[in-house]
């Protein structure tokens, strides 16, 4: 595992080491990897713009990102615990991939689905939740940020639109054929118990069983998501009966 | 394979017609299942139990389904049946949820369900169940309408609740005008219709709600029509056995004790959820649930929720609350019918029951948990104006047609 730019741990920072603390550091963990590819995801999006706006825009949102991953790291340090990241873990590396295709196509839109409507929505969604029961300081920043990407995924939406109403069979067929690809794989991920093995960010044994224990549960983190989803895909006009077919038939 | 977009549109179908979206919820953990069980398809393993509670509560309120219902009417040009097209749209209000204490997040369910309906264009819409309770006077909650009307679509639950009562006591023998009937629930949109069309035909009228004031009013009110009228907050407190039961209390009661009743009495369960649980100690009686009607112009859903969605013993069997707005779509009539509060009359119930007859849809044959109560060939209907339903044009139900369906 890579560690997160910035992580020294520094004693002045640390407020307190509760019970809770390993918990924390792999909710953390999830996040910090979560946005660092969404980071490395904006700076390949940024390659294939062939507007110079939309590049500077892309890169901006990586910068971002990546001050995203930071104030994570930087909370993870006032509860002392050393946060790390692994953006090559079973689930993320297999989102990234999927990232990738799209980029290997020149697929711009393809691009913004994955990342704005897809990745956007968990992440929203579940720091949303994380924000209502976190400690202090760490459930506001997760506040803050849950904020300002649900303003990412305003920005891609205007896109969107627009590209749905040209040929909206075409659109909601590739949102479909995406569907399968990413959601697929975060719903695993999601899932109340991981299937696949150890996800490779968690420090010790699965967070998932300890959750209850900071008043959050994979099931409300899964729940919130898909919820979160599903309603992005309504603002983009997608049917509502087909859509939630999509999400009843994930894995669990 | 999954659901594309284009395999679930409907071939031939302007999805953007909407004529009527009913809202409704499921009324049980295994009802939930079962719809999403279809919405995952045969390929796919039906969801754990506990997955499904865990879901469940999560989901936005959507249309589910696309909704054709055909008329018995013929159009004057080409001769084809009068047909409307709708949705069914779900608030996902969760079925151990149906309790005063969500009372909020559940008016936050029906009002996205409302929304979605306004969205997709619908003419009319009829809150299902424990949508129009929740609703009922409130109609100025509900999102901002563009041409979209709301119906309780309480006066066609009414009228078949006041036919299965006058259809079982053909069927048992009894006469009306010798019974004493009790309304559980009686202060509600639905009990208070109820008494309304049924006081002026029975020897007495036992009132039960939790408002004592509310029941008072009712009852002046059946009174200056010079019927003998009892009220009582506690079902044990009434003087006389009741021989005729209607339950519409209008939340979920499902272990009310009915008390004093007569032995063989005839009880009609008309809630949404059931007020009565199977188990419910009432020796003799003869239950039925009530309040549902029988499309005969053909239904069908898309995808197929047949047996899902009406999850009754006989085919095309909806309840009256969402039979109303299908029944004024085919009509025409984009109304508000019946608003809620208490203020169906027996002029309204006899208009929405001809309305609804003349597109061949009529009180269902009767039956309860157990299965049919009847022999439902061969019993007809007393329609308003003398007309029995076969003189309306009933299609004649065949005996396999009766069968009850495997779900």
């Amino acid at each position: 595992m890579e560690p997160v730019i910035g992580l020294n741990s520094s004693a002045i920072e640390c407020t307190s080491v509760s019970t809770s603390a390993p918990i924390w550091q792999d909710v953390l963990a999830q996040a910090i990897t979560g946005e660092l590819l969404a980071a490395m995801n904006y700076k390949s999006l940024a390659e294939i713009c062939d507007n110079a706006e939309e590049a500077a825009d892309a890169l901006e949102h990586a910068e971002n990102e990546h001050g995203h991953a930071a104030a994570f790291a930087a909370e993870g340090r006032k509860i002392g615990v050393n946060v790390t990241s692994n953006v090559e873990g079973m689930h993320w590396k297999r989102l990234r991939e999927a990232f990738l295709r799209c980029i290997a196509e020149r697929d711009f839109i393809g691009c913004l689905i994955v990342q704005e409507i897809m990745l956007e929505s968990f992440a929203v969604a579940s720091y949303a939740r994380v924000a209502k029961v976190g400690p202090g300081s760490l459930g506001k920043t997760f506040a803050r940020i849950a904020a300002e990407e649900e303003e990412h995924v305003d920005h891609a939406m205007a896109i969107l639109r627009a590209e749905r109403s040209l040929d909206t069979q075409r659109f909601d067929d590739k949102v479909y054929r995406l569907h399968l690809d990413v959601m697929t794989t975060l719903a695993k991920m999601l899932a109340k118990e991981c299937k696949d093995g150890h996800c490779e960010v968690c420090h010790g044994s699965c967070v998932k069983p300890s959750l209850f224990q900071v008043s959050l549960s994979a099931a409300q983190l899964r729940g919130a998501s898909l919820q979160q989803y599903l309603k992005t895909l309504d603002m983009l006009g997608l049917p509502g009966e087909v859509t939630l077919a999509w999400v009843t038939q994930l894995p669990v | 394979m999954g659901h594309s977009v284009a395999s679930v549109a409907v071939p031939g179908r302007t999805i953007e017609q909407v004529d009527f979206a009913l809202i409704g919820h499921q009324e049980s953990w295994k009802a939930a299942a079962d719809v999403l069980a279809v919405l995952r398809g045969p390929e796919h393993t039906p969801l754990p139990d506990d997955e499904i509670k865990d879901i469940l509560p999560w989901i936005p309120p959507r249309a589910v389904c696309h909704v054709e219902i055909g008329s018995i009417v013929s159009t004057k040009i080409g001769g084809a049946k009068f047909k409307s097209r709708g949705l069914y749209i779900d608030s996902f209000i969760p079925p151990d949820r149906l309790e005063a204490a969500y009372v909020h997040e559940n008016l936050a369910c029906v009002r996205r369900a409302a929304a979605c309906a306004i969205n997709a264009g619908a003419k009319i819409v009829s809150l299902g169940g424990f949508s129009s309770i929740l609703i009922e006077g409130n109609f100025d909650q509900l999102p901002e309408r563009h041409g979209t009307v709301f119906t309780t679509g309480n006066t066609l639950t009414v009228a078949f609740i006041v036919q299965g009562i006058k259809k079982m006591c053909a069927l048992e023998g009894r006469e009306l005008r010798r019974s004493t009937l009790l309304i559980v629930g009686a202060t509600g949109d639905v009990g208070s219709g109820c008494a309304r069309c049924l006081a002026p035909k029975v020897r007495r009228v036992l009132l039960n709600a939790r408002n004592l004031e509310r029941l008072r009013r009712l009852a002046a009110e059946l009174e200056a029509g010079g019927v003998e009228v009892e009220v009582a907050t506690d079902l044990r407190q009434f003087s006389a056995e009741a021989d005729i039961v209607i339950c519409a209390a209008s939340l979920a009661s499902p272990s009310l004790l009915l008390g004093r009743i007569a032995l063989h009495a005839i009880v009609c369960d008309a809630g949404y959820p059931k007020n009565l649980s199977p188990g419910a100690q009432m020796p003799g009686a003869k239950v039925f649930f009530g309040g549902l009607g029988q499309i005969t112009g053909g239904l069908s859903f898309a995808p197929d929720f047949h047996g899902i969605l009406n999850r009754h013993p006989f085919p095309d069997v909806v309840h009256g609350c969402l039979l109303e707005g299908m029944a004024l779509a085919l009509e025409g009539r984009y109304e508000p019918f019946s608003q809620g509060r208490g203020s169906i009359t027996r002029e309204h119930v006899e208009e929405i029951e001809t309305i609804a007859a003349r597109h061949g849809i009529y009180l269902a044959p009767l039956y309860n948990a157990e299965g049919p109560v009847e022999d439902a060939v061969g019993c007809q209907t007393e329609w308003p104006g003398g007309l029995s339903a076969g003189a309306r044009g009933q299609v004649e139900l065949t005996p396999p047609d009766l069968l009850p369906r495997a779900f």
